[in-house]
């Protein structure tokens, strides 16, 4: 792979050419583990820098030095060629200009959009600032971003991405000049991303510099003028977007050249038999009258927007959340009344899409999380056979390759695409017959997602069922059969993954074609 | 995070796990407790003393193992002082009215296990908070317990039949030695241990505790799990009760109060999260024996027990500030 030359700046640079951000040999251990090793790069002013990486490959803890929430072991930054001399979020924002929009937003969610954006800046008196004014001058400040908000509106109102606006909107009025975005669309349906972009391009205009980590490679190129990449704590290649290609950026990132993934569609195993799944006009939380068959062996795939009710509908099968009328029917017997422990007794499994707040027994131990599924079948008397518990869950964390010291630390401790790996090895266990994911590879990095692709794709050639919900088009075109497409609660059709594309799905799900 | 070793080793041993968790540093703690009172004191590290602090731990022991489900499940239980006074009186007035002794200790137990039950069905059918649940019933627990004595005291008669016996629960020695109120704590202490540790039970007390809707999508019973260990710590409080009342032969209704609060500071000294998912009852017996020596130290080198009072609040507050840093140290750097 090709390393760069790295142009030092020099020392005698102006504040007006040196670069907005130059990260200098920084380091930062957490105990034994080299979070960041010897990392050095430069963010030019007023271009947008695309950070990439593998989930662990340090971009979190250089992102989290940055906006100031941790210092580094060593090395040093500096911002606008003035050296940081304390990392703390008020001093990177306050004196250096530096903001993060973090993935997790954190905004007062019973405050009004003006309370939010100018929380800190209030006008008028520190102890009474004057609400009239704090509403004019957030008008003002959406105005020239050119969003179109009520100042006035409670942030618990607004959806995920209109909150992330007003997270970029907030940073902006506390003047920053170097905005960090990581991984901003992540949760953002295709639509949203686009105003997103479109902020951003506004904030380059007026001379802000970005660092956006993203995983998603037609954004990438799209939007950075360069591209930094870190591996394994290291700085491992740097471009300018115009000199690379999206297969070489992702090279870099995993350290080896990755093969196309094999389409399903391409593997020659095709479903057959009577319907593992029968689902009949199913009604619940955001959807309504949902109708169709899952053979065994086959992969169907769930598209639609966020609100689109898929989500609902899947926990309504699987017993999460009671629904409000249907029928389902799982390998070939009514399943009436729902709940995930029947769903369990009766060989149906769930791997959630909130992996963090659904899927992980977050103070528990790698195998305690895999084995959680085998305390049953391995008790006498209600005394759980420890020992052959951990040797299951160690035997089952190998197959699907998740990668650990040890089975005794913390599942937390592990990188998304393992704990990911944990939480479907913990469902084989009860030889399911039919599996429903909810975004199977979120948060997951390339090359583990390849391997749970694999692993779904051995699944189903052994006849297992599978029912996939994936907000990632281009992850369903590959992995499914079949995609049923739904669209503000209904399903309004379904087409074959080897004809369909992005847009033929994208739109019937976003209701741009009608029902078929 | 960069590991790429995929061979998944096998678990450690308990004991090297044992060394390694959280209780750990309250075990360092105890120590160094212990050999401050041996070097203050010639009288403190003599069998004579530690067995009598044995005897004196015993029933907030008892009471500690019961709260460590219901705390570890991310739940509290501020009624145990008042369920103690309750199952206390409730044997007390059935053995003055003539029942033998096993069946009113048995009907004490039960009623420590329906106080317990009765938490647990508000806190999972109504879904009101257990804070909330648990301060309403130590005030209506406490105003059964005075109601159903009209508030007068209770005293056993040695002279009445049974009353002997019934007394040797709390008042006898084993061999001769080991006080019997320290013998149930250490039943109590191992059967909890065993429950918590090797159970499903257990298993599914600390998924619910570490993350409830997880340990619900993975088909675990969360209700059944919450309502168990309520009544799990009714069932000791009652336990620790009857053994009250049977070593001073003597109860009334304003008995046990204030006792949540030594329950729960034992719990949370030796190391379990307040929050639920994390803790052993290993850490809750380390922790009790931990406030039992200090009272001890304080008791015997003549400090007003005021002064105990303060020093076990600081101890709290110290202990849970000493295991945040030493877990920000762990994660940080």
């Amino acid at each position: 792979m090709t390393a760069t030359s790295r142009e030092t700046a020099p020392a005698t640079a102006s504040r007006e050419t040196a670069p907005a951000v130059s990260v200098r040999g920084l380091s930062r251990n957490f105990g034994p583990v080299r979070a960041l090793d010897d990392v050095s790069f430069d963010v030019p002013a007023g271009e947008v820098t695309a950070l990439l990486g593998e989930n662990g490959a340090g971009k979190s803890t250089l992102l989290k030095i940055l906006a100031g929430l941790q210092p580094p072991s060593d090395g040093g930054v500096t911002v606008f060629g003035e050296e940081v001399a304390s990392f703390d979020p008020s001093t990177m924002l306050g004196r250096h200009g530096v903001a993060i929009v973090p993935q997790e937003l954190s905004l007062l969610p019973d405050r009004s959009v003006a309370e939010n954006v100018l929380s800190g800046v209030e006008p008028g008196s520190r102890w009474f600032p004057s609400r009239r004014r704090m509403l004019e001058r957030t008008a003002e400040l959406l105005e020239a971003l050119d969003l179109r908000l009520d100042p006035a509106a409670p942030v618990r109102s607004l959806d995920l991405a209109t909150q992330q606006l007003v997270v970029v909107a907030r940073s902006v009025a506390r003047g920053c000049r170097v905005l960090i975005l990581d991984e901003p669309t992540a949760m953002l349906t295709p639509a949203e991303a686009e105003r997103l972009f479109a902020l951003m391009a506004r904030l380059k205009a007026d001379g802000t510099t970005m660092l956006y980590v993203s995983h998603r490679m037609p954004e990438v190129f799209r939007l950075a003028d360069r591209i930094e990449v870190l591996r394994d704590g290291t700085h491992v290649a740097s471009w300018r977007s115009d000199e690379t290609t999206p297969d070489q950026a992702v090279a870099a990132m995993v350290g080896r050249e990755l093969g196309q993934l094999t389409r399903r569609a391409e593997r020659p195993a095709r479903p057959a038999g009577e319907p593992a799944l029968r689902v009949r006009e199913l009604s619940g939380r955001r959807h309504t009258d949902v109708s169709f068959d899952l053979r065994p062996g086959e992969i169907l795939g769930v598209a639609g927007l966020p609100d689109s009710g898929r989500v609902e509908m899947l926990h309504n099968i699987f017993g999460g959340e009671r629904g409000t009328g249907g029928t389902v029917e799982l390998l070939g017997r009514p399943y009436e009344r729902r709940d995930p422990i029947a769903s369990v007794e009766r060989r149906l499994a769930f791997v959630p899409g909130e992996r963090r707040a659904q899927g992980l027994l977050t103070t528990m131990s790698v195998g305690e999380n895999v084995g959680a599924l085998m305390t049953k079948p391995l008790s006498r008397l209600g005394l759980v056979r420890r020992r052959a518990l951990d040797r299951r869950a160690a035997e089952q964390a190998r197959r699907l390759r998740v990668k650990t010291a040890t089975m005794s630390q913390p599942i937390t401790s592990l990188s998304g695409g393992n704990q990911q790996k944990a939480v479907l090895g913990r469902w084989l266990a009860i030889d399911p017959g039919v599996l429903i994911l909810d975004e199977p590879t979120r948060g997951v990095d390339v090359g583990a997602k390849a391997e749970i692709y694999e692993q779904l794709f051995e699944l189903a050639e052994k006849g297992l069922a599978i029912l996939c919900s994936s907000s990632d088009l281009p992850e369903l075109l590959t992995l499914t059969d079949r995609i049923a497409v739904m669209s503000e609660g209904r399903l309004v059709g379904t087409v074959e993954a080897a004809e369909a594309t992005e847009e033929s799905v994208m739109a019937l799900a976003t209701g741009a074609v009608p029902a078929a | 995070m960069t590991s790429t070793t995929a061979p998944a080793r096998e678990f450690s041993l308990p004991l090297r796990r044992l060394l390694h968790a959280r209780e750990s540093g309250v075990f360092a703690a105890l120590v160094l407790l212990f050999l401050l009172g041996t070097v203050l004191s010639p009288s403190f590290a003599q069998s004579d003393n530690l067995l009598s602090v044995g005897q004196q731990i015993a029933q907030i022991g008892i009471m500690a193992v019961g709260a460590t489900f219901v705390i570890l499940n991310g739940e509290i239980d501020l009624s145990v002082g008042s369920t103690y006074a309750l199952s206390a009186i409730s044997t007390g007035m059935l053995i003055s009215d003539g029942w033998s002794w096993p069946l009113a200790m048995g009907a004490g137990l039960a009623v420590g296990a329906m106080a317990g039950l009765l938490n647990g069905l508000a806190v999972v059918v109504l879904g009101v908070p257990s804070f909330i649940v648990t301060l309403g019933t130590l005030s209506v627990f406490r105003g059964v317990a005075l109601l159903i004595s009209d508030g007068a005291p209770i005293s056993l008669s040695s002279s009445q039949p049974g009353v002997a016996e019934f007394n040797l629960l709390g008042q006898g020695r084993l061999f001769g030695l080991i006080p019997m109120q320290f013998v149930f704590f250490v039943a109590v202490a191992a059967v909890g241990v065993v429950l918590l540790s090797r159970s499903r039970f257990g298993f599914n007390t600390y998924a619910v505790g570490g993350n409830q809707e997880a340990a619900r999508l993975v088909g675990v019973n969360v209700k059944q799990v919450k309502l168990t260990a309520f009544v799990l710590s009714g069932f000791a409080a009652g336990l620790a009760g009857v053994l009250g009342l049977s070593f001073l032969s003597y109860v009334q209704g304003v008995t046990g109060q204030g006792l949540e609060l030594t329950v729960i500071s034992a719990v949370i000294i030796g190391g379990a999260a307040l929050f639920g998912g994390s803790g052993t009852m290993w850490g809750t017996v380390i922790g009790v024996a931990f406030i039992g020596l200090l009272q001890n130290i304080l008791n015997i080198n003549g400090i007003s027990s005021f002064w105990q009072t303060v020093v076990t609040g600081l101890v709290i507050v110290a202990a849970v500030a000493a295991d945040t840093w030493q877990r920000r140290r762990k994660t940080r750097a």
